[in-house]
């Protein structure tokens, strides 16, 4: 059997699992969806039947995906685990790995190491009203818990989103964002930065709409990613609208390495970001040396 | 490991360790130190070489356990030269590696281990990813340590918990008395490495112990620094402190790459295309690129907010998530290879007093 | 020592139109000082000169833009200082320099050497000059050594031991120790077979633990942050602990310093294991003195490889 052959179809040299925790798990891409000029989604299936079928995760946690050949980088698994028929990763075209990551077609196989890292705190969250408010790619990690959680819409009050972009362009998950705006247990609120012609959505930056929403912190939870000048402003808006840092979680970006908490580069004090984190709440935060 | 029955104390003389250590590397990969010009290395110690075990060692022996470089596992793809196929992977495991001395480490050297040991055991997680790598490794190698007689002026291993003649971490100590070396076992792994030995005299062992009390009163009595962690914390928005106490550095890795305890790494593919490797390297945390973002962010811009994280993360960090362990066997090598003479001691100390202070 | 004092009054004098002065301090032990960052009174007076006067403070230059900065330079680091300025890199104006005649500096690798069977150098607890050596306090009594016979080598083939572009020099001017450099030490490793000298470089960078010392501490090394050792892109080097990637690695290094590289050995002396690094570098820069006559650190000039002549004199081109 020539190696081209043997490849796609037959099982590896070695049996992927858990023992050796470097070692990614092969999958196939099923579809690479252009989200925005710089974005790109991929669907993943694990090769391995039985390891696709056993994987399980937590809204929240990430994984690595490896191009062999350029490297490996952490991602958010952006489906929700009660739709388990692929595994949903969303990339930003930014570095090296990511730029090459974007090359990537279906019938593509990657590599995938996880799931790692900790969860948001759905089960704290339950009974309560959810503020989810993401900015470009950061809408990818909250888009695990929103599907999560409209999936399980009982055990949660009122859940409002506010996804906000530089342009109409620039918003990821489009093809998705119809389903939004027309559920009803759902609150959906989309703006850009600058008027574009066309959209009849706000217009305005993320943290000065969500003062114009101005949603209650009476037995709410705020969820809140995107870039890091996004989020401190967006942080002050909150704390401005009386959320406590208790009722607030975000989740961090860290460059990463070995996703398990040894290799010692995504550290913030003696926290992890990859083990304790990524999702942290505010109060967590401001326990933490200053150094995001 | 360590041994229930009393320790084996066994006999060398100077003229027959080479045939020990010949025995030894008929059976193991042997490394233990070698002068080169000014430096002193572990090198693969071979039959012809002389090894230098009166000159404290430059590096430590973690490249033994912790190699510089070693593939985490190979791969390949279908398709020629600039054009894999993409739809195609072969993933092969690094082949295991096979057994280990290390002869005539110092105490310091076997105490750095055990800084690495519960995070590569997989403490983050919980225990569920464990470094396979290292663990192998780590189970393979067998650790001679040769105690010391004199400190260097760079050394504080008393300050952390060590000393001259520690046993931690270590498999079997030699110690140089009259015209050899007193060997001792202190785990099983060192008791069987010296079985083949020649037991010591009465008056030998006795000669060892003196020489190991001896040792002891010529070393540093230990500063106060069980303040440090709090310290630390209380002046990491302190930049003034960290920028006066880090002016000198020059951010090079020397530090870190000759430290027992430094066991940061990276992780790079490198490949031709269709065939390649998953490769890990020694990294640091004073290279600005340790923590450059892609997004083109660096949470630690400048060199003194890496050097905060080294020192704070040996002196505080660590010990807070390690039962008060601190990540630093005191071996010194930082200030004594520092080409800027930047002194973790002092950093440590003038943190401490000023953070009493504020 | 007088000449101490006078810098430091020097430096005292110059201190308050600047940011801070860099010079030399007590370092961690007996053998080697350490780079003194001055600020205030109580810094100045822990400034030393002398034969541990090793580091070379026109390092630290180009990290120290927008603030008018002091330097207490030997002959060595003036040109560094020099060359800096020649390429842009740093402003003259932003600079106040305070020379010394240099009498030569320790090298470790000799130190270590001299007391090999005596002691460590680390088990020196002090050290005193007294003229044309140095008297150490050793665990076995005290070990007198001559200055010459652990200078670095550079110090023995020096030709500008005085910083002649100095705003303020104190002391007496001294003599340079050659007048020119002859290139002895490249002569006898050339003399070495071809093989011999692959194995040789193989032995030495085997021994590198690639942290880069040597480029953090050369003055002129100037891409830092950017360096093609850690990139990926371009993707040059591997990260692998091998000697191919380690002198290829020095080469680079050793090419993009050629006609700029003053000879100040500091990565050499970094380097933690010793790699006589400085032959590399010596010998482009023999080259471009050979080619160009250009010596870099002194002409004021733009580096001959940082530009171009239609005709170089040297060379001739158009006449082959």
């Amino acid at each position: 059997m020539s190696e081209r052959s043997a490849a796609a179809t037959s099982r590896p040299a070695f049996q992927p699992g858990t023992r050796n925790p470097y070692l990614p798990m092969p999958a196939r891409v099923i579809e690479a969806i252009t989200e925005t000029p710089t974005i790109k989604t991929f669907r993943v299936i694990l090769q391995d039947e039985t390891l696709m079928r056993e994987f399980s995760f937590e809204p929240g946690q990430v994984g690595q995906l490896s191009l062999f050949g350029a490297g490996e980088s952490t991602f958010v698994i952006n489906s929700p685990p009660t739709r388990m028929d692929y595994l949903q990763f969303s990339v930003m075209r930014a570095g090296e790995n990511t730029t090459a990551l974007h090359s990537v077609r279906a019938g593509d196989i990657i590599g995938v190491r996880g799931p790692l890292g900790n969860c948001f705190p759905y089960e704290k969250m339950k009974g309560k009203d959810i503020v989810f408010v993401g900015g470009g790619i950061g809408m990818a990690p909250l888009r695990t818990l929103l599907l999560f959680m409209l999936d399980n819409r009982k055990d949660y009050g009122k859940i409002s989103l506010l996804y906000g972009a530089r342009s109409p362009q620039d918003m990821a998950f489009s093809a998705e964002l119809p389903e939004w705006l027309s559920r009803s247990d759902l609150d959906c609120v989309l703006t850009i930065d600058r008027e574009a012609e066309g959209w009849p959505h706000k217009v305005g930056l993320i943290p000065n709409v969500l003062l114009e929403m101005n949603p209650s912190p009476e037995n709410t939870v705020a969820v809140t990613c995107g870039p890091p000048i996004m989020i401190k402003f967006t942080l002050q808006a909150l704390e401005k609208l009386q959320f406590a840092p208790e009722q607030i979680v975000t989740t961090l970006e860290k460059r990463m390495k070995c996703g398990i908490g040894i290799c010692g580069r995504c550290n913030i004090g003696e926290k992890y970001v990859c083990v304790d984190g990524p999702v942290f709440t505010l109060a967590e935060l401001k326990d933490m040396p200053n150094e995001l | 490991m360590v041994m229930s029955t009393d320790t084996a104390k066994k006999f060398v003389s100077f003229e027959s360790l080479p045939d020990f250590l010949a025995r030894l590397a008929q059976e193991s990969r042997v490394y233990a130190p070698r002068r080169e010009g000014r430096a002193v290395v572990y090198r693969l110690w071979g039959p012809d070489d002389k090894a230098e075990f009166t000159a404290r060692p430059t590096e430590s022996c973690k490249q033994v356990i912790f190699p510089r470089s070693e593939a985490l596992f190979y791969f390949s793809r279908g398709g020629e030269g600039e054009n894999p196929d993409a739809s195609s992977l072969i993933l092969q495991e690094a082949p295991e590696p096979g057994p280990a001395v290390i002869f005539g480490a110092l105490s310091c050297d076997a105490r750095g281990f055990l800084a690495f040991d519960p995070v590569y055991d997989g403490c983050g997680t919980g225990g569920k990813a464990k470094d396979v790598y290292y663990l192998k490794r780590r189970e393979l190698t067998t650790l001679v340590v040769r105690t010391c007689k004199t400190p260097l002026n760079t050394c504080f291993c008393t300050w952390v918990g060590g000393g001259p003649a520690s046993s931690e971490g270590a498999d079997a100590l030699m110690t140089e008395i009259g015209n050899g070396w007193l060997f001792e076992a202190v785990s099983d792994k060192g008791a069987a490495l010296l079985q083949s030995l020649p037991d010591a005299s009465e008056e030998q062992r006795a000669e060892g112990a003196a020489s190991r009390e001896a040792a002891q009163g010529v070393f540093p009595q230990p500063a106060d620094i069980k303040d440090a962690p709090v310290s630390l914390r209380a002046l990491f928005d302190s930049a003034a402190f960290w920028e006066k106490q880090t002016a000198q550095c020059l951010y090079c890795g020397a530090c870190t790459y000759l430290c027992p305890t430094c066991y940061c790494f990276n992780i790079t593919d490198e490949s031709n295309g269709i065939k390649g490797l998953r490769m890990r390297s020694w990294d640091n945390c004073m290279s600005p690129l340790f923590t450059l973002e892609t997004s083109g962010h660096n949470p630690r811009p400048a060199k003194f907010n890496r050097l905060k994280n080294r020192v704070g993360h040996k002196f505080s960090y660590y010990p807070k998530i390690h039962s008060g362990r601190f990540s630093c066997c005191g071996c010194g090598r930082c200030i004594k290879s520092c080409p800027s003479s930047v002194d973790i001691r002092k950093i440590v100390l003038d943190a401490i007093k000023e953070a009493a202070n504020v | 020592m007088a000449i101490q004092d006078d810098i430091k009054s020097a430096i005292a004098e110059a201190l308050p139109g600047l940011s801070c002065v860099i010079g030399w301090g007590a370092g961690p032990e007996a053998l080697r000082a350490a780079p003194l960052f001055m600020r205030d009174a109580a810094d100045v007076d822990k400034f030393t000169a002398g034969f541990l006067a090793v580091n070379n403070p026109a390092l630290f230059l180009p990290s120290l833009k927008g603030a008018k900065v002091g330097l207490v330079v030997k002959g060595c680091d003036a040109r560094s200082v020099g060359q800096l300025v020649a390429e842009n890199l740093v402003s003259r104006e932003a600079i106040h320099l305070i020379g010394y005649p240099c009498r030569g500096v320790i090298d470790m690798d000799k130190a270590t050497a001299a007391l090999e069977g005596r002691c460590e150098p680390g088990e020196v607890k002090g050290l005193r000059e007294e003229n044309e050596d140095i008297v150490l306090d050793a665990p076995g009594g005290e070990i007198r050594l001559a200055k010459k016979d652990v200078a670095a080598d550079k110090c023995a083939r020096c030709r500008y031991p005085n910083a002649e572009s100095a705003d303020v020099f104190v002391g007496e001017k001294a003599a340079p120790v050659v007048e020119r450099d002859d290139y002895a030490d490249l002569a006898a490793f050339e003399n070495m077979a071809l093989d011999a000298r692959k194995a040789f470089w193989e032995k030495e960078m085997s021994r590198c633990i690639r942290c880069y010392a040597c480029r953090n501490a050369c003055p002129l090394c100037v891409c830092r942050d950017h360096c093609v050792a850690s990139s990926r892109e371009p993707h040059w080097l591997t990260q692998a602990d091998g000697v191919r990637d380690k002198l290829f690695f020095q080469l680079i290094h050793a090419t993009h310093l050629a006609g700029r590289c003053t000879g100040c050995g500091e990565c050499e002396r970094a380097c933690p294991v010793g790699i006589p690094l400085l032959t590399l570098k010596r010998a482009f820069s023999r080259q471009v003195e050979g080619l160009f006559g250009y010596t870099a650190g002194i002409d004021r000039s733009t580096p001959p490889l940082l530009t171009f002549k239609l005709e170089e004199p040297a060379i001739k081109e158009r006449e082959w």
